[in-house]
């Protein structure tokens, strides 16, 4: 166990670490930027918009909040404090709603959708993947093309797909939204019902386009695994078939959830792409209407956000690959 | 002349590539290995040793096919067994092999003691996993492996611990003959020694009756067996003692190769470092006539004929050339 | 070099890709050629014309020749033509609800269709629960029908502008063709108009240079940053490597897309250029081919032939050059592949957020998705706006994926199946 704790505690430092780089990054690129959040918010001014007494509080307000015309240093400590406490100042395009409300109500619709989306796309692609690999012949080659086509499909590409036929066409599913127009959330079966099948043209959308990229991997994965030593060392022991196979997936299977560990990344950003086609109520649509608002401080907001969301999916997938590869505790002992 | 354990009969094998052609590797091969003996297997790589190798085992899966020809060990013809029996009865029990590069030849993500377990119960499922674990403690023990090796993950091992274990491992169910490619190729000087060691304590123990060394290291094959024979492009050329096909060879493939390697034994010493020009022929196509032919300097015109017959020139002494012994003799006094 | 490059070309895969690549190349250098329009130039009023042959209609009736043709079932295809889908079902509702039966309707044979209808409905039958607008839809659709039928011949008249009275130029019959070769003005719009009525198909073209250009110079950027960064780290080693090991490892974790998103906004919507945008992609996509070219140099950079070269004296930069280039080439041209690929889809991504090039400088085949996505073409069926635009987007990163994997199996024949 000792070797384990070893793993853990330098994947927590990196975690640290990476948090701390990313919070300075999300901090400190759009102030080194021409355009600077006080510079935005003047030049909202500027532009005369209706609510114009609102975007005056909101400048002063930011200011008071974030200091803005300090030195750096000092704004960034201020930035921090304001952080911790959930503070990220009001929104530009709905104000009077404060960031941490707008944002606190997308978070977890795109939790909701995006983790077990991909999730499912890795179970199903690393299954069909190993199937290929060990099956090979016609299933192999009917498969492993539709695979590379799906995987280059852009994650937008594959939603508006989906939405055009089985929304538009077919109209099997609703094309927007978290739920039905018509709806107040509540507890009632018809709410349930509603999010249920608003859900499944984004979830079946992110999940295709994780299949393709995952049942690609874990063919060349299990296809070099297949050719290892170790298995014709085990066949000419008389271990049976069977049990061999069971080794090589096993095997395989390990790389992949580095694998999805240092993808996921890409993927939740080709994820809340596509939550903007269906208008689904996630960090994406948000993020885009922040874009199309020129809301600054919910942008800031919203990627510090997501940079999180990444970096505590990457390492709790790391903490669970040194639980399940008897290597890492192996070598963590050893040194 | 002592009991024969492994007799082999114009074995022949091939290989089918992933473009559907057929590659001859090992073509009429026939030996045969007494109790307590050890043969040795010389060639330039590619020249079939290895594929003879996997061929002996009689357990055969693709890319390799068995055509004809008989294996008998100890009096049991294997070669018309169903493929489930000889992975039930004989492999690991009768005879055993050890796989070329030791590195990858046990499974990564498993202990030891756990892949033991497996080998044993393949055969013996009623077999107590206590049973199992003092069975190979003891064994490890008399060959001079620590029992805590097999609490370890192969990662955890150094490379000559490794293969020692693989070769502990492979005659754990006590098999009568054992099959090496290269065992101590990938090796440094020292642990090679330890591999050797134990190979031949194994032999002089009595603990396997019989082996087979495969290796293209010549100074290793004359210090560590007794009879050798020099295969080439699928075939035998060349039978005798150790010391008769690395002093006297008659072949003039075994004199090119002979002469192209240093032995560091006197009287070798002062011999010539010769390469061999040309390339082995391709065996999807193997020519009508001897198969070194262009590459040899005393070919014939009648080399080209037809397929050229062993000739055997003594106990257990043979060759497969249409010129005779004594013709030879003069050839390579006139250099 | 040539052995390399003749075994390349025997890939099966390496050559599709190439193939399907170098096509859409061809494509887009020689459309220009002969269709020279500006592609940012809007043509149509409105939004989002359908694909077809656009012919002018006040030239077709002054062309000087008419002919006159009397092809069967003109009437029937006349009124099949301006029957729509909703009006048919709207008829067969009327009927079913005055006592036919269903059966006997097929909304699909529009002469059946008309002829129940003209022999049963009504205007004064009343019809239980149906409201007054409902109603009056029909008596609406009924006229329209009837004016339908009674096809009489079309005048042509101008106003005279002294009394501003109407003076005849000529009848138009329901029988009168002009050959098409005969008029004016004639456009194809093999894919229609955008929602800013330009010719889609001019655009997509210009998009699809614009954006492997954009690519281009972001796998570029990203390649050599990462080729330079990952030489560093694995030739020089120490703390150089641990340096860039730190910032690379740092780099994977945190999402090149969050990173592209805060860079986009900071510069600002009118800062943001075609060529600024694929220089942001590329300097944040680099982190994948340092660690590749990293692991090459480290595993190359002990073989004899590199030893060998430092013992004759040869500087580093001749080392690197003439000792470790020409091992690692195969891998970096496999990364500018994917490199390439991925600062397009990069592109069309942010573009999509509204954070892509300007709209009004040219277009990129994300913004044309942009733009389609907000005027809802993909919910109004307008498939020719978004269609053609991921049809392309797939086909470049799927050619460039098959070269890679092509080349895969050239350069790492251990992994061929």
């Amino acid at each position: 166990m000792k070797g384990y704790w070893k793993y853990f505690l330098n994947k927590l430092g990196w975690f640290a670490i990476t948090f701390v780089f990313a919070f300075v990054l999300n901090f400190i690129l759009p102030r080194l930027m021409p355009g600077d959040p006080v510079a935005a918010i003047v030049s909202r001014l500027a532009q005369g918009m209706s609510n114009a007494t609102g975007v005056q509080a909101i400048y002063q307000q930011y200011a008071d909040l974030f200091g803005t015309n300090r030195p750096m240093h000092e704004q960034f400590f201020i930035y921090v404090r304001n952080v911790f406490r959930g503070d990220f100042g009001f929104s530009f395009s709905q104000y009077p709603r404060p960031v941490a409300e707008v944002l606190g109500a997308s978070i977890w619709w795109t939790i909701a959708l995006q983790f077990p989306a991909i999730l499912v796309g890795w179970i199903i692609g690393n299954t069909l993947g190993a199937l290929a690999a060990y099956l090979k012949g016609g299933f192999d080659k009917v498969l492993m093309p539709v695979s590379i086509f799906v995987s280059n499909f852009p994650p937008f590409g594959m939603a508006v797909i989906l939405l055009a036929i089985f929304g538009v066409t077919l109209k099997w599913f609703p094309i927007a939204g978290g739920y039905g127009f018509d709806l107040i959330p509540s507890f009632s079966w018809n709410f349930f019902w509603s999010v249920f099948i608003h859900y499944q043209l984004p979830f079946w959308s992110i999940v295709l386009i994780a299949i393709g990229g995952q049942a690609i991997g874990m063919r060349s994965m299990a296809i070099y695994e297949l050719n290892a030593d170790y298995v014709k060392f085990s066949r000419f022991m008389g271990i049976k078939d069977q049990k061999i196979i069971g080794y090589v997936f096993r095997n395989a299977m390990l790389p992949q959830i580095t694998g999805l560990a240092l993808s996921i990344g890409t993927m939740v950003g080709g994820a809340l792409v596509a939550e903007i086609v269906f208008s689904y109520p996630g960090l994406g649509y948000t993020l885009m209407n922040g874009v199309m608002g020129q809301d600054y401080p919910l942008i800031s907001a919203a990627t510090l956000i997501i940079t999180i969301m990444v970096l505590t999916a990457n390492f709790i997938i790391e903490i669970l690959y040194g639980i399940i590869d008897p290597r890492i505790k192996a070598a963590q002992s050893e040194q | 002349m002592g009991k024969v354990i492994l007799e082999v009969r114009e074995l022949t094998t091939k290989y089918v590539t992933r473009f559907r052609e057929d590659v001859y590797a090992v073509d009429h091969v026939s030996l045969k290995v007494e109790e307590g003996k050890s043969l040795g297997i010389a060639g330039e790589s590619g020249c079939g040793k290895s594929t003879l190798a996997l061929s002996l085992m009689g357990y055969y899966f693709p890319p390799l096919h068995y055509i004809s020809g008989d294996i008998i060990i100890d009096g049991k013809n294997i070669s018309g067994m169903k493929p489930d029996d000889v992975r039930k009865s004989i492999l690991g029990r009768e005879i055993a092999y050890i796989p070329q590069a030791a590195m990858n030849a046990l499974n990564p993500t498993q202990k030891v003691i756990h892949f033991i377990e497996d080998v044993v119960q393949a055969h013996d499922p009623t077999k107590s996993k206590k049973d199992i674990y003092e069975m190979a403690r003891a064994l490890f023990e008399s060959v001079g492996l620590p029992a805590s090796v097999l609490q370890k993950y192969p990662v955890e091992l150094s490379g000559g611990m490794k293969q020692r274990t693989v070769i502990a491992v492979a005659v754990i169910l006590g098999p009568k003959v054992l099959i090496a490619d290269e065992p101590s190729s990938a090796l440094d000087v020292t642990s090679q020694k330890m591999v050797i060691k134990m190979l031949r304590d194994l032999m002089e123990s009595g603990f396997i009756k019989a082996m087979i060394f495969i290796t293209h290291e010549l100074p290793l094959l004359y210090n560590v067996t007794d009879d050798i024979m020099v295969m080439y492009a699928g075939q035998i050329v060349e039978k005798g003692t150790a010391r008769e096909a690395v002093f006297d060879p008659l072949h003039p493939y075994a004199k090119g190769l002979m002469g192209s390697i240093i032995v560091p034994e006197e009287g070798l010493r002062s011999a010539k470092l010769t390469a061999i020009p040309g390339v082995p022929p391709n065996l999807k196509k193997p020519p009508a006539g001897c198969r070194f032919a262009d590459r040899c300097k005393y070919v014939r015109p009648e080399c080209r004929v037809t397929s050229i017959a062993m000739r055997e020139v003594g106990e257990g002494r043979m060759y497969r050339c249409v010129m005779s012994e004594k013709e030879l003799r003069e050839a390579y006094q006139n250099g | 070099m040539k052995h390399t490059l003749r075994q390349v070309f025997r890939s099966g895969k390496f050559l599709f890709g190439f193939s399907i690549f170098v096509s859409l190349v061809l494509i887009v250098l020689i459309y220009p050629l002969l269709v020279p329009d500006d592609p940012l130039r809007i043509l149509g009023q409105g939004t989002f014309f359908p694909p077809g042959i656009y012919v002018n209609t006040y030239d077709s009736i002054n062309t000087s020749t008419k002919y006159t043709l009397n092809l069967p079932n003109a009437d029937v295809r006349r009124l099949e033509s301006k029957l729509s889908q909703e009006d048919r079902l709207a008829m067969r509702e009327w009927l079913i609800a005055a006592g036919i039966a269903e059966s006997e309707i097929d909304i699909e044979n529009t002469s059946s269709l008309l002829a129940l209808w003209n022999s049963n409905y009504d205007p004064k039958k009343s019809i239980p629960g149906m409201t007054n607008a409902r109603r009056n839809y029909f008596i609406r659709l009924n006229n329209s029908l009837k004016g339908l039928t009674m096809a009489g011949d079309l005048v042509v008249a101008s106003k005279n502008a002294e009394s501003g009275g109407l003076e005849d130029l000529g009848v138009v019959k329901d029988t009168d063709y002009v050959n098409i070769s005969e008029v004016a003005n004639v456009r194809l719009l093999l894919l229609g108009t955008d929602n800013f009525g330009r010719d889609m198909l001019t655009e997509l073209v210009t998009a699809t240079r614009v954006s492997l250009q954009i690519g281009f110079v972001a796998g570029l950027i990203a390649t050599l940053i990462g080729l330079t960064l990952g030489l560093l780290a694995g030739y020089v080693g120490g703390i150089v490597d641990d340096i860039i090991m730190f910032f690379t490892n740092l780099f994977t974790v945190i999402p090149s897309f969050v990173l592209l998103i805060l860079i986009s906004y900071s510069l600002g919507q009118e800062q943001r250029g075609a060529f600024t945008v694929a220089t942001v992609i590329g300097f944040t996509s680099w982190v994948w081919t340092t660690r590749a070219v990293r692991a090459q140099v480290v595993s190359l950079r002990n073989r004899d032939h590199v030893n060998l070269s430092k013992l004759s004296g040869h500087s580093i930069a001749h080392i690197i050059i003439h000792d470790i280039l020409p091992y690692i080439a195969s891998y970096v041209v496999m990364a500018l592949i994917l490199q390439i690929s991925s600062g397009i889809l990069a592109e069309a991504g942010l573009s999509i957020l509204g954070l892509g090039p300007k709209t009004t400088e040219v277009p990129t085949l994300g913004l044309i998705m942009r733009w389609a996505m907000i005027y809802q073409a993909h919910i109004q069926g307008n498939w020719w706006a978004y269609l053609p635009v991921l049809v392309t987007i797939a086909l470049i990163t799927f050619s460039m994926n098959l070269m890679n994997t092509g080349l895969d199996q050239v350069f790492n024949p251990a992994l061929r199946d």
